[in-house]
């Protein structure tokens, strides 16, 4: 084994080949440069153990920017008052609740990805699910912080939970804002686990070929004494396997319960049945170019061509492609109901979308969502990288501006011609958007800077070399064992003793 | 470290502290926890309280429970009856009192309108003159009244030669006493009065056309027909409340005999007046008198030819009303705005003397001070007086001339240049800071006083609250002056009346009258003359015929004519009509507006007699084509923190000869723009095609019903009394589930609003604002459309942006405590529930903002508090400063005492982050259920239960046409239950099944079919049947009978 490792290049060299081919006689593969096992360990690992590249820094220090700009913009808010976004009367949600709703789509790829891609055997998931999970939980807390702040009183949005108190006074369970409070909550602390338990055995790895006694230590906490026994092995997939159970119906339930929000009420746009299905699939189509976003740059940078590979970015414009198109139909429906339905504020409603003031905006998510997608029927485009990153670019715009169409072109004119009012955001609004891509892309570079950004026992696992003996295998067939956890000799760090971890964290931190 | 922590904790062992156990921490911890929420502050919430021993108790005294003295308001020398809620001895309320004629509405209650409201903010405001000042050289030195009577002894001297008094009006028998004293005292001074908004051309008229000055008074209870030229009877005459309430009496009986009276309105300047009118004729100011003469000649009043020729509409305007008004006889009403020519006015007695309607629907009363010059006249006569050098000493009474009077006589300069000038004064304003002394005057609500109401009755104003700032009443700076030896207010105002009250008890008499309000049986009794023949017309009119623009001024509906500028309560009030806020700006009708290339919002340069105005521009649809509206009482220099700076100051451009309009003005655009804000959309002008098409289905197009704002004439009404709802909705009682309640244990509370009667006049508005301590917002606020009034009148237009007479409806909207409520459902934290009587409530403390409520209800009356307004400067910049501390702060810290002094304490003041709406005004009835349970237990009634009438909310209770009705809709003679079985009676968006307690009455017009577009003449008699002799028919079992009038 330890010949196998060696004879690695620190930086393995970079195919960018083709394995698009659509020979049904052929398993494509989906792990390219001719890696072994420890070639994926290599090409992953080396990423956090390389000295940290300058760009690495100046990306970081974008980020902290816009992240601090964020803690201005929310100081300024809860001391002054929520008005300070531009919210007003008919208006009463706007950029608070379009970046919630925004933040909450973008966090469902991640979880589509690891859950339900996992429960339906789609082996391509695994080069990409880590870091779209790790999207998962940065958008979560992205969206976190808005509808927390949005509340006019937000020292007092613990409220939202059903704490105990002497009034004996609960939420009021029939508002979809305390459901909303149920399955966000729900869904951040499953993705975490989910995330956190699926890199167990990389955590692993990181820790055995850690070269100080501090990193061993971090990472061997969180590895939580990993040993790669096939105990271990067997424990930790059946509980990934239930944890992605009770995943999968809350990629479906997040989301239609963030969409019961408009769906339950009464406003006119908002008061649609259609509304969870297309939510969904709206969050998925918006996660998945999110994912794409990251992910096109990241295995250029990162040297992860051979793991995230042409075919990769392939599927993943196929479900932008097919989730796009469930939404244009949304959008069609929704034009049609109001039509069928013969309400007439909701036939106003509709109109006014398209020919009203905020026509505009209408128009940018129609172009974004709805035809921009459509480049991706060919398979020439879906593989031109610079037109995938447009399309994705689109769709997070698009679907950003979807949000912002649901929610202020409903509100700005409802039942009473009297209130209809113009909404416009201000810099605080402006601010707060920005700095949550702050606070999403800071951690999201601390990710790649200290995590395995790819699951490499995941990928191992569905390269041939772990299943010898099924009849398509191409790869080398001299590795029989599953999975190729080995302490590493390289790291020249022993195994700690107990105890030595605490000291090893109190000598570096002086705690 | 154990070192460290035995130098900080001599006396401790250190291993006791270093070495903790799980268990000692615990404890520990528990211990600091409890010490911290027992003795820190900052973590609580409840107020701080101050006990002050009151050694003590006021008699009769209940602490807790408001009082209520009657007082009057004099305001442009006319008395408004007034019942002033005292809360432990501050005056936080008034109200009208039903005792005085000119506003009583029915036995319960009258009608306090937005400026009578709006006094008790002025009482409290801030910026008032405190104390006397002085100027020494360009400065100005706190004195003292002991200073400025010695100071006034050198200045007031002699037989009064060199002193010049420039008074505001008053009819006040004190104040006139006064002054009679004071020119006997100084025999060679000159005393004359100014107002900027007058009515003396009616003096000059009555005196042209009946040979002494009278006050024509109209009843019309009792006119079937009222043409009005140009009078805003409704709206800015003196006594609109009284005419309001009679109009509308003259409304609601549609629903009893099928009878309405008929108004057309000619007008040069869009009024309320105009916007409820049956009929309406948008003139220029030089076709008034066209248009008078023309309706006398067609009505054959002797001698008089029509002064011209009239155009299209004209015509078919003029003669269909001179056809009704044939008809209708001594039933009808010509009236003249008090504004207008002399000779134009004096038509208009003379039409009503030819129809027999003089005595009948117009009587004419005497005047107490018919011997004084008029305004116009007065202020030439000061200022020449000055110009001369002459006069030594002024005495400026109240008033701001140096900001009001004519701009060509420079009033400010003059004024400057008198070397002993004393302005007495409630602001320190622009004519005090042209002034030697300063005088600070007392508010009405502080200080002794009486008043005449336009017909004369006689009321009595009693101090509520110590003068707040050492001011002074009129009548006792002018004891001072005169050296009286009576000097207290309450001997001035007791030695004037004394004499009027009958009785020998005259302390009784006197008691009696304060209790009231009212000297019973005061008013003026009707002159009995015969109409003399009018003169006949100078035949020329100016500008006839031409196509120039002219100018209109006008008193503005939020400051009159500035001196309310400093209100924040009635800045914020958006204007009926124009709906603009912390503004006014120059009225260009769409049709002048295209043709000079004008938007809304273009600063404009108006240029009239070479005195020119830079002005922002706004469009208003039924603005009169070729007149341009300016606002008076806007521009002001030293109104004070809220009100200086607003607007634009348009008496820059009106002299003596054009105080009411001017004709041939000149317009030009400039490239500047200028931010003006309103509250809501004119629908037809300013708005997309597809905003335009989708208000229109639901306000109606004109003539027509809409799906929100629903309407029928009174032909169609006696038709199918189901006239108005075309578009209702089938049965929509066929419910899936059972309410979750009734809602009506033991009362049902409920609502309705007759869209019928209500003239926009934001009378409820501002009585809301007073009572819930509703907080001002401020121009880049209301910018933003956050205002927070609770109740607001959506102002319709129905019509095209080219129609020069669009329809309008005003449809008053508040909470509508919906049983079935859209906000409740999705509030997290229950902070909106619903009680057993049906209100909807708000939990301010249980609210943490989420807006979502606001989001889901349909009518949109849900208001927010964006920021912690009642801290704050409503001039402040856009984002106040960031405020740090604890959030939740104790708002007794964080707001203006003074300000603090106006909330009523029934009213919990919200704070920043929490929804607010209409709660029915919960603490009336709630006020009402415990006196009616405690007098049920003492004996002294017979239910519990509150009867109809006993519970008026804040904006019924203002309201001068009774368009709103509150009750127990469980009683079913209640009246509002009788109004909502109305055929009228209907549920804004209804389809929602939001089963709102709120219900609407749809509004009914009286058009005369002559005048409607392809119809012949003939449907429209129909409607004028005999008006009613008696009660109405099926609506006897009313327990609430004065309710109709």
């Amino acid at each position: 084994m330890s010949a196998v490792t060696q004879t690695i290049p620190v930086t393995p060299p970079q195919f960018d080949q083709d394995n698009l081919s659509d020979n049904p006689r052929e398993r494509a593969p989906l792990v390219l440069g001719g890696l072994d096992f420890g070639g994926v360990t290599e090409t992953v690992a080396s990423i956090n153990e390389r000295k940290t590249p300058l760009a690495w820094y100046i990306a970081f220090a974008m980020s902290l920017g816009l992240l601090s700009l964020l803690g201005i913009t929310v100081g300024y808010l809860v001391t002054t008052g929520v008005g300070v976004w531009g919210n007003n009367q008919p208006v009463g949600w706007a950029f608070d609740i379009v970046n919630f709703v925004f933040w909450v789509g973008i966090g469902h790829a991640g979880t589509l990805i690891s859950a339900i891609l996992f429960l339906f055997r789609q082996k391509w998931r695994t080069s990409i699910n880590r870091f779209a999970e790790a999207m998962t939980i940065f958008a979560v807390m992205c969206a976190g912080i808005f509808p927390a702040l949005h509340v006019g009183r937000p020292w007092l949005a613990y409220w939202l939970f059903p704490l105990p108190n002497q009034m004996n006074m609960w939420p009021q369970f029939r508002s979809p804002l305390l459901w909303d409070v149920f399955a966000v909550s729900t869904y951040a602390s499953v993705s975490a686990l989910f995330w956190y338990v699926g890199m167990i055995p990389d955590l692993a790895t990181f820790r055995d070929r850690a070269t100080n006694k501090f990193k061993q230590a971090i990472y061997g906490v969180f590895a939580l004494g990993w040993n790669g026994s096939s105990r271990h092995w067997h424990r930790f997939e059946r509980a990934y396997l239930l944890l992605a159970a009770l995943a999968t119906p809350l990629v479906l339930s997040v989301h239609s319960v963030v969409s019961f929000d408009f769906a339950t009420s009464q406003v006119p746009g908002w008061h649609t049945t259609v509304f969870p299905p297309y939510f969904v699939a709206g969050a998925v189509f918006g996660g998945f170019a999110m994912v794409l976003t990251l992910a096109i740059p990241a295995r250029q940078f990162f040297g992860l061509k051979n793991l995230i590979t042409r075919r990769h970015i392939d599927n993943m414009a196929k479900v932008l492609l097919g989730t796009g198109m469930i939404v244009a139909y949304a959008y069609g429906v929704e034009f049609y109901i109001a039509w069928y339905g013969k309400n007439e504020f909701e036939q106003f409603h509709f109109m006014n979308r398209i020919f009203g003031p905020y026509k505009w905006a209408w128009g940018i998510m129609t172009f974004c969502n709805v035809v921009a997608p459509q480049l991706f029927w060919s398979k020439k485009l879906r593989n031109n990288l610079a037109v995938v990153m447009f399309v994705a670019m689109c769709v997070n715009i698009g679907m950003w501006f979807e949000r912002f169409v649901i929610i202020v072109i409903s509100l700005h004119r409802d039942f009473l011609p009297s209130s209809w009012w113009m909404y416009a955001p201000t810099w605080v609004d402006l601010g707060m958007l920005a700095g949550s891509f702050g606070l999403f892309f800071t951690m999201f570079l601390l990710f790649c800077r200290f995590l395995p950004m790819v699951a490499m026992a995941e990928v191992k696992s569905v390269m041939p070399e772990s299943h010898a003996h099924q009849p398509h295998g191409a790869g080398q067939h001299h590795n029989t064992q599953r999975f190729d956890y080995q302490p590493d000799e390289r790291a020249n760090v022993p195994p700690m003793k107990p105890g030595e971890a605490r000291q090893a964290i109190r000598d570096w931190t002086g705690i | 470290m154990v070192a460290q922590i035995e130098k900080e904790f001599p006396g401790y062992t250190p291993e006791h502290i270093s070495g903790t156990s799980r268990r000692s921490f615990m404890k520990l911890m528990g211990a600091s926890m409890a010490l911290a929420g027992l003795t820190l502050s900052g973590c609580r919430r409840w107020p701080e309280e101050r006990l002050v021993p009151q050694t003590s108790n006021p008699e009769g005294r209940i602490p807790g429970l408001s009082e209520i003295y009657a007082t009057v308001m004099e305001m442009n020398g006319v008395g408004h009856g007034l019942l002033a809620v005292s809360y432990q001895g501050r005056p936080i309320k008034v109200e009208g009192n039903p005792l005085h004629p000119m506003v009583r509405v029915n036995e319960r209650h009258g009608s306090a309108d937005a400026f009578a409201q709006a006094s008790v903010l002025e009482l409290y405001d801030p910026d008032r003159a405190r104390g006397f000042y002085v100027r020494e050289g360009n400065t100005y030195r706190a004195s003292s009244v002991a200073a400025f009577r010695e100071a006034a002894g050198t200045m007031f001297g002699g037989n009064g030669a060199g002193v010049l008094v420039i008074s505001e009006t008053s009819n006040s028998p004190t104040v006139l006493d006064m002054k009679k004293r004071f020119m006997s005292k100084f025999p060679q001074a000159k005393w004359v009065e100014w107002e900027p908004i007058s009515n003396d051309n009616e003096r000059v008229a009555t005196q042209m056309a009946f040979g002494q000055v009278l006050r024509p008074l109209l009843k019309l209870d009792q006119a079937d027909v009222v043409f009005s030229l140009d009078a805003d009877l409704l709206g800015m005459h003196p006594a609109h409340t009284r005419y309001a309430a009679d109009w509308a009496s003259r409304r609601k009986s549609a629903d009893q005999n099928r009878t309405m009276n008929r108004v057309y309105m000619a007008e040069s300047q869009f009024s309320i007046t105009g916007a409820v009118a049956d009929a309406r004729l948008g003139i220029r100011p030089s076709r008034a008198k066209l248009i008078i003469t023309a309706l006398a000649e067609r009505l054959g009043v002797g001698g008089i030819k029509a002064a011209g020729t009239l155009e299209g509409n004209e015509q078919k305007f003029v003669e269909a009303a001179a056809a009704d008004l044939k008809a209708a006889g001594n039933k009808a009403v010509i009236t003249a705005g008090a504004h207008l020519a002399p000779d134009v006015q004096a038509v208009s007695f003379a039409i009503n003397a030819a129809l027999g309607a003089t005595g009948n629907t117009v009587v004419l009363l005497p005047v107490p001070d018919a011997d004084r010059p008029t305004h116009a006249d007065g202020i030439k006569v000061a200022a020449d007086a000055l110009k001369s050098g002459n006069v030594k000493t002024l005495l400026i009474i109240g008033g701001n001339p140096a900001y009001d009077a004519p701009a060509e006589l420079d009033l400010a300069k003059l004024i400057g240049g008198v070397t002993n000038s004393v302005h007495v004064s409630i602001y320190r304003n622009e004519t005090s800071l042209a002034a030697h002394w300063n005088v600070p005057k007392a508010h009405y609500l502080e200080a002794w006083g009486d008043a005449r109401g336009y017909d004369g009755t006689l009321s009595v104003a009693q101090p509520l609250i110590e003068p707040l700032f050492g001011g002074v009443s009129t009548i006792e700076v002018l004891a001072m002056l005169t050296g009286d030896q009576v000097t207290a207010g309450h001997d001035l105002v007791r030695r004037t009346i004394e004499p009027l009250l009958g009785g020998n008890d005259k302390e009784l008499a006197f008691r009696r009258m304060m209790h009231d309000g009212v000297l019973a049986e005061s008013a003026a009794k009707p002159v009995q003359v015969a109409a003399k023949p009018s003169p006949p017309p100078s035949p020329a009119v100016p500008g006839e015929g031409g196509s120039t623009l002219e100018v209109r001024f006008f008193a503005d509906p939020s400051v009159f004519d500035g001196r309310y500028a400093n209100s924040g309560w009635l800045q914020e009030t958006p204007d009926p009509l124009t709906k603009l806020t912390w503004d006014n700006a120059a009225l260009f009708s769409p049709k002048d507006a295209k043709a000079l290339g004008i938007n809304g919002g273009d600063m404009v340069k108006i240029t009239v007699d070479g005195q020119s105005l830079e002005i922002a521009a706004f469009v208003q649809p039924g603005q009169p084509v070729g007149v341009i509206g300016l606002p008076l009482g806007y521009g002001r220099g030293a109104a004070g923190n809220v009100g200086s700076g607003l607007g634009f100051n348009t008496y820059k451009i009106r002299t003596s000869n054009t105080l009411f309009a001017a004709a041939g003005a000149q317009v030009s655009k400039l490239n500047t723009r200028y931010k003006l804000v309103t509250t809501q959309n004119d629908y037809i002008l300013n708005m997309d095609h597809i905003g335009r098409e989708g208000a229109e289905e639901r306000i109606g197009a004109k003539h027509e019903s809409g799906s929100v704002v629903r309407e029928t004439t009174l032909a169609q009404y006696k038709q199918n009394p189901r006239a108005a709802h075309p578009k209702a909705h089938g049965n929509l009682n066929l419910q899936l589930f059972d309410p979750p309640s009734h809602f009506n244990d033991p009362h049902a509370w409920g609502m309705a609003v007759d869209m019928s009667t209500c003239i926009g006049c934001n009378a409820c508005v501002v009585a809301c604002v007073s009572e819930n301590n509703i907080p001002v917002v401020g121009k880049p606020e209301v910018a933003e459309h956050r205002q927070m009034h609770w109740i607001r009148i959506d102002r319709y237009f129905k019509g095209t942006a080219e129609d020069p007479e669009p329809e309008i409806a005003f449809q008053p909207m508040l909470c509508v405590h919906c049983e079935n409520a859209p906000c409740e459902q999705v509030c997290p934290v229950a902070a909106t529930v619903h009680d057993s009587e049906g209100l909807n409530t708000m939990v301010y403390n249980r609210c943490i903002g989420t807006r979502y409520c606001s989001n889901n209800c349909p009518y949109k009356v849900r208001r927010f508090n964006y920021f912690d307004w009642h801290s704050l400067d409503p001039r402040g910049g856009r984002f106040p400063k960031p405020w740090l501390g604890i959030p939740d702060q104790q708002q007794v810290e964080s707001i203006d005492a003074i300000k603090q002094m106006v909330f009523n304490p029934d009213v919990t003041v919200r704070m920043r982050g929490v929804m607010e709406k209409c709660t029915y005004c919960v603490q009336r009835i709630e006020n009402v259920k415990i006196k009616a349970k405690n007098d049920h237990l003492a004996g002294k009634r017979d239910s519990e239960l509150v009867q109809d009438g006993e519970v008026l909310t804040a904006c019924q209770q203002a309201c001068p046409t009774q368009a709103i009705t509150f009750g127990n809709i469980n009683d079913k003679n209640a009246w509002v239950t009788q109004l909502h079985q109305n055929p009228r009676s209907y549920s804004v968006l209804e389809e929602l099944n939001t089963r709102p307690r709120t219900k609407f009455l749809a509004k009914l017009r009286n058009p005369n079919e002559a005048l409607a577009e392809g119809h012949g003449a003939g449907e429209g008699k129909a409607a004028l049947t005999p008006p009613p002799s008696g009660p109405g028919e099926g609506k006897k079992g009313t327990s609430f009978e004065g309710v109709n009038a």
